[in-house]
């Protein structure tokens, strides 16, 4: 389960203070699938970067499993990442210099997975790319890098998969062929799925729906929301 | 672990092409120690199994004096009570040859050697044909180096003079024991029996004659010999030494130069080390994203700094064993190299040594993972919501860095320590590499910011070229370092040389003496004056100076006692033997600086004081000096302290000045400084019809003494101009280098250019101009060193004037400037070749 409490985000924009997410108590249930929606600049990138743990919130806490991962330091956040979260990009942000394939496998070898090759194999033939494991990311489109991004998201399997606006670099045909590949995995493996979408259609998909304006939640449906 | 085991692999797969140049970079360094090391340590071994032969006894016991008949018997009764096995006596003096046929007008300077029957008792002499027996000197044979062959144009059969005897040349020498390679020498080796040495007349007074005794031992009894003479020995002016010390000082001399000159290599590998830090810190800020999706992904920081470590680690491993195999190559060269040199030196087997290539290697590796290691703790501040949002990496005061930067800086000074087998040659060579780099650093920074104002220019190739110079990560200042430092090395051993023949230069003063007459005897003053003033021989002016030995046993009312042997060897240069003259006037390169120069002869003894003798042992007006000269004792007053210009000592630059009166009648010689005749065949005449009439008199041509110093200095530079190659080479290793890690960025810019409407030739311009006004700056930082290192060296370390040779700087920026832009215009033609729409859309 995700929790945040009171959970909220102020940088500094040049001298003054920006705070980019106002104070926000928000419970997402296992197995859940939320879309998180909103203009940009909105905040929703930040939000799950704070679910993921990717940036540490101004204030507030976020529990995943009961655990506080604001307390944790940056090693321990890592391994959490690698353990419990699938985080996938609009930017794909694959490493250039590995083939598709070694990318899929980065993170299991980082948990020590002894298979990691033939897992990673698997992932890539799950999203359709069995014969572009040995092509480097340069040598790949948009939507094949974001099915790779995908399979490395999946790679241990998390609890968790957090996607900042998948198909928001993508055509309209790959788009639609990651967002099928993402509620596959949300309903095949039971893993919870934060989605962040411009996408008013996508969205009416999820299970709940959470809609922000300049940093704050103006609307929410099912999920349970505390402003 | 097998996480960064893999990592390490496929990132040095990927990057290893741009990192390559700083690779090999350490690579250089490495073979340079590696070759130097393997090389000395193979020279090395060959010479201590000659110990021996290189000294040609067990025990040597030699003298510059007539053996007192005492002290001899002395030596005889314990060499019989040490059960010596053999011994023989030799005789060497430096002396005049010429070809006995008149017709031939040459002489020259040779070290004659006289050796009987029983020579050598250790190794053989080596001759070019047949082998040697002492019957080939009997009856005045003479056994001769080949450069006398040709220095005479002689050959064997021929006959030569030497002195007053007609000897026949026998043999040519290719070896002989007991003379070392690399001693200094006077001319070239000449072999003549011992009984044949009263007949050239040289064994007279005056003659520079060295006495020596060779003798064989069992090797138990060397020690007890060589410690039982020295007592005996102790207040004679007797040397006695055993292979065993000869061996040990090779040993040290050795030990010393391979810890040298193996900094050489130190230097190129640690300028390696700078790049690989240059280059790591510009591969982090490249590689900012891969490591924050690493993070996201599950990897801890420690583990990623270990990945790139590895990677540093496989490239410098790679780096180093590179480096060994070009060391391999370069000592296969060798034996190719010394075909033409002395027999021990060619006939040396070498080879690779295990412990040169596991130093090299050593030296490589650690190098390359001290310097990556602070930039690689950036690592720890790439957050993972880089990936969100862009944002810049933390800078700022981090301790760890801090405390790793002061232990890798403590590590560099043990490395260096190590390195030299010395901790306080290892901090000076720091210190002074490290004060070396800041001021070249200093000084590119100081130039970089003097060009800035170019970057108003109107010329657009010029403004862009100049702001390209002071972009982030554009590695000026470390380019700036390498070359500036190879341009340093070149300009400035090269203004050092000429600085340095300019001052030997006796073209400068046409009217100073250039030759010197020697052991004159007091008979042949008269005649010889009149042989120089015969205007047939073409001398010009000349005069002749009285000289005699002297050496100071004590200073009155200063308890100074300087006896016996033991108490010179304690008070030093003191109490060495000087060469004393007198005369009633000051020469053109003396003053008084205190007291009052007599006027007259006098016959109580008075002297003057060369002002370095009164600085260095507070010899001071009033005070009474005793000398001992040849056994006659005399007791001289201090009347005056006087400074000499040695850069003009021609005409004599004596420590003490005696008043006439007293030291006329004492044995003594003269010599002579005169100006020669100006044409070689009138200075070959003179000289041969000089030896011809005073056969004992040697004579020394100044301006043969400075072609081989010209020689001597063009050897030394070229050694030097050799490493400042090196260096050189490694700064265009990293600029290439450079060139390769910023290559995408250029490559992006020039699309972005194109795009803007710049055509292919002026973005050539823009590079041409960029790495030519680098190069130049380069020049210039190295110049601007050279001019520093010049001006400290004659200063502070040769007392000579500093000139400033503009040829050789302005040469030097304008070959830096042209190698630099060449290198980098050529290491960057993709960037013109790239379309701009292909490179946008990867972007």
């Amino acid at each position: 389960m995700i929790d945040l409490r009171g959970v909220s985000k102020t940088v500094t924009s040049g001298t003054e203070p920006l705070t980019i997410l106002h104070p926000l108590t928000l419970e997402i249930p296992r197995g859940q699938f939320v879309a998180i929606v909103g203009p940009s600049g909105s905040g929703k990138s930040t939000l799950l970067g704070l679910i993921a743990g990717l940036d540490s919130p101004s204030a507030g806490s976020v529990l995943i499993d009961g655990v506080d991962i604001t307390r944790l330091g940056e090693d321990a956040l890592a391994k959490l990442r690698g353990e419990k979260i699938g985080f996938v990009f609009q930017f794909f942000h694959l490493i250039p210099s590995l083939t598709a394939h070694e990318n899929v496998a980065v993170p299991m070898e980082i948990a020590g997975v002894r298979d990691a090759g033939a897992r990673a194999r698997a992932l890539l033939e799950e999203v359709g790319l069995t014969e572009r494991g040995h092509h480097y990311p340069s040598q790949l489109s948009g939507g094949e890098q974001q099915r790779v991004a995908l399979a490395r998201a999946l790679a241990n399997d998390p609890p968790i998969v957090l996607a900042d606006e998948p198909t928001g670099n993508l055509d309209s045909t790959n788009g639609r062929h990651i967002m099928d590949l993402l509620r596959n995995i949300h309903r095949t493996r039971g893993a919870t799925l934060v989605l962040v979408t411009h996408d008013a259609g996508l969205a009416a998909e999820a299970d709940a729906r959470i809609v922000l304006r300049d940093g704050r939640v103006v609307e929410h449906a099912a999920a349970q929301v505390t402003r | 672990m097998r996480f960064v085991l893999r990592m390490a692999l496929r990132e040095t797969r990927a990057s290893w092409r741009r990192l390559l140049f700083f690779f090999i970079c350490i690579a250089v360094g490495v073979a340079a120690i590696v070759t130097l090391r393997s090389v000395i340590q193979s020279v090395r071994g060959a010479f201590a199994n000659e110990a021996r032969t290189l000294i040609s006894a067990d025990v040597l016991v030699s003298t510059i004096r007539d053996w007192v008949p005492a002290t001899r018997e002395m030596i005889e009764r314990r060499l019989s009570e040490a059960g010596v096995t053999e011994r023989t006596d030799t005789l060497e003096t430096p002396t005049m040859v010429r070809p006995t046929d008149a017709s031939r007008l040459v002489v020259r300077m040779v070290e004659l050697r006289a050796v009987g029957p029983e020579f050598p008792l250790y190794g053989t002499v080596g001759l070019e044909t047949g082998t040697y027996a002492h019957s080939l000197l009997e009856h005045q044979g003479v056994l001769v180096k080949p450069e006398l062959l040709t220095a005479l144009s002689v050959k064997v059969g021929d006959q030569i003079t030497i002195g007053k005897a007609v000897f026949t040349i026998r043999g040519v020498i290719t070896s002989e024991p007991g003379r070392r390679v690399g001693d200094f020498s006077l001319g070239p080796g000449v072999l003549i029996d011992f009984a044949d040495m009263p007949a050239t007349g040289l064994l007279g007074f005056g003659s520079r004659l060295r006495r020596v005794m060779l003798i064989r031992i069992p090797e138990e009894r060397v020690a007890p010999l060589v410690e039982q003479l020295r007592r005996d020995l102790k207040d004679e002016f007797v040397n006695v030494r055993s292979f065993r010390a000869t061996d040990d000082e090779i040993g040290k001399d050795f030990d010393r130069a391979e810890n040298y000159l193996s900094l050489v290599g130190l230097v190129i590998v640690i300028l390696g080390g700078i790049a690989v830090s240059s280059v790591t810190r510009v591969f982090v800020l490249q590689k900012m994203r891969s490591i924050a999706v690493l993070k996201c992904v599950g990897a801890g920081s420690r583990q990623i700094i270990s990945v790139y470590l590895l990677q540093v680690l496989t490239l410098g491993l790679a780096g180093s064993l590179l480096g060994v195999v070009m060391a391999i190559g370069a000592v296969a060269a060798i034996p190719i190299a010394l075909r033409d040199s002395a027999p021990l030196l060619k006939d040396v087997a070498y080879g690779v040594t295990w412990s040169a290539g596991a130093q090299g290697i050593g030296v490589g590796v650690l190098v390359s993972l001290l310097f990556s290691v602070v930039p690689l703790l950036q690592i720890r501040f790439v957050k993972p919501s880089l990936l969100l949002r862009d944002e810049a990496v933390r800078t700022g005061r981090d301790m760890t860095r801090i405390a790793a930067a002061i232990a890798v800086a403590a590590a560099l000074v043990a490395l260096t320590a190590w390195q030299a087998a010395s901790l306080r040659v290892g901090l000076v060579v720091c210190a002074g590499f490290c004060g070396l780099a800041i001021a070249l650093q200093l000084t590119g920074q100081a130039l970089v910011r003097a060009i800035a104002p170019l970057s108003n220019s109107r010329s657009f190739p010029l403004r862009h070229a100049v702001l390209h110079l002071s972009r982030p990560g554009s590695q000026t200042r470390v380019v700036l370092l390498a070359v500036g430092l190879g341009a340093f090395f070149i300009v400035g051993v090269r203004s050092l040389q000429a600085s340095l023949l300019e001052e030997f230069s006796i073209q400068s003063n046409p009217g100073a003496p250039d030759m010197f007459l020697m052991d004159i005897q007091r008979g042949q003053a008269d005649p010889l004056r009149e042989f120089l003033r015969d205007p047939a021989h073409g001398a010009g002016a000349f005069q002749l100076i009285p000289v005699l030995r002297a050496r100071i046993t004590g200073i009155s009312g200063r308890e100074i006692q300087l006896d016996s042997f033991e108490d010179v060897r304690a008070r030093g240069s003191l109490a060495r033997e000087y060469t004393v003259t007198y005369r009633d006037h000051l020469e053109a390169n003396e003053r008084i600086v205190a007291g009052t120069f007599w006027d007259g002869p006098s016959a109580e003894p008075e002297i003057s004081v060369e002002q370095g003798i009164h600085d260095r042992f507070q010899i001071n007006v009033g005070d009474v000096v005793r000398f001992d000269m040849l056994g006659r004792i005399v007791s001289a007053k201090v009347t005056s302290i006087r400074e000499v210009d040695f850069r003009d000592a021609r005409n004599g630059g004596f420590m003490f000045v005696f008043r006439p009166g007293t030291l006329e009648q004492s044995p003594q010689t003269f010599i002579a400084p005169l100006k020669g005749p100006e044409t070689i065949e009138a200075r070959a005449r003179m000289q041969h019809d000089l030896v011809l009439a005073f056969p004992n008199v040697s004579v020394i041509d100044f301006r043969e003494i400075l072609k081989t110093v010209r020689d001597v200095m063009s050897k030394v530079t070229l050694a030097i101009s050799v490493v400042g190659g090196l260096v050189l080479l490694s700064g265009a290793l990293i600029l290439i280098g450079a060139v390769a890690m910023t290559k995408f960025q250029r490559v992006y810019e020039a699309a972005v250019f194109k795009t803007l409407g710049a055509n292919t030739r002026t973005i050539a311009r823009m590079l041409l101009l960029e790495y030519g006004v680098l190069g130049l700056l380069a020049g210039l930082v190295g110049s601007l060193g050279a001019v520093g290192l010049t001006w400290g060296v004659s200063h502070f370390a040769l007392d000579i004037p500093w000139r400033l040779f503009a040829g050789e700087h302005v040469g030097g920026v304008a070959a830096t400037g042209l190698l630099v832009a060449a290198i980098g215009v050529l290491s960057s033609l993709d960037v013109l070749r790239h379309k701009p729409l292909a490179t946008l859309r990867a972007e």
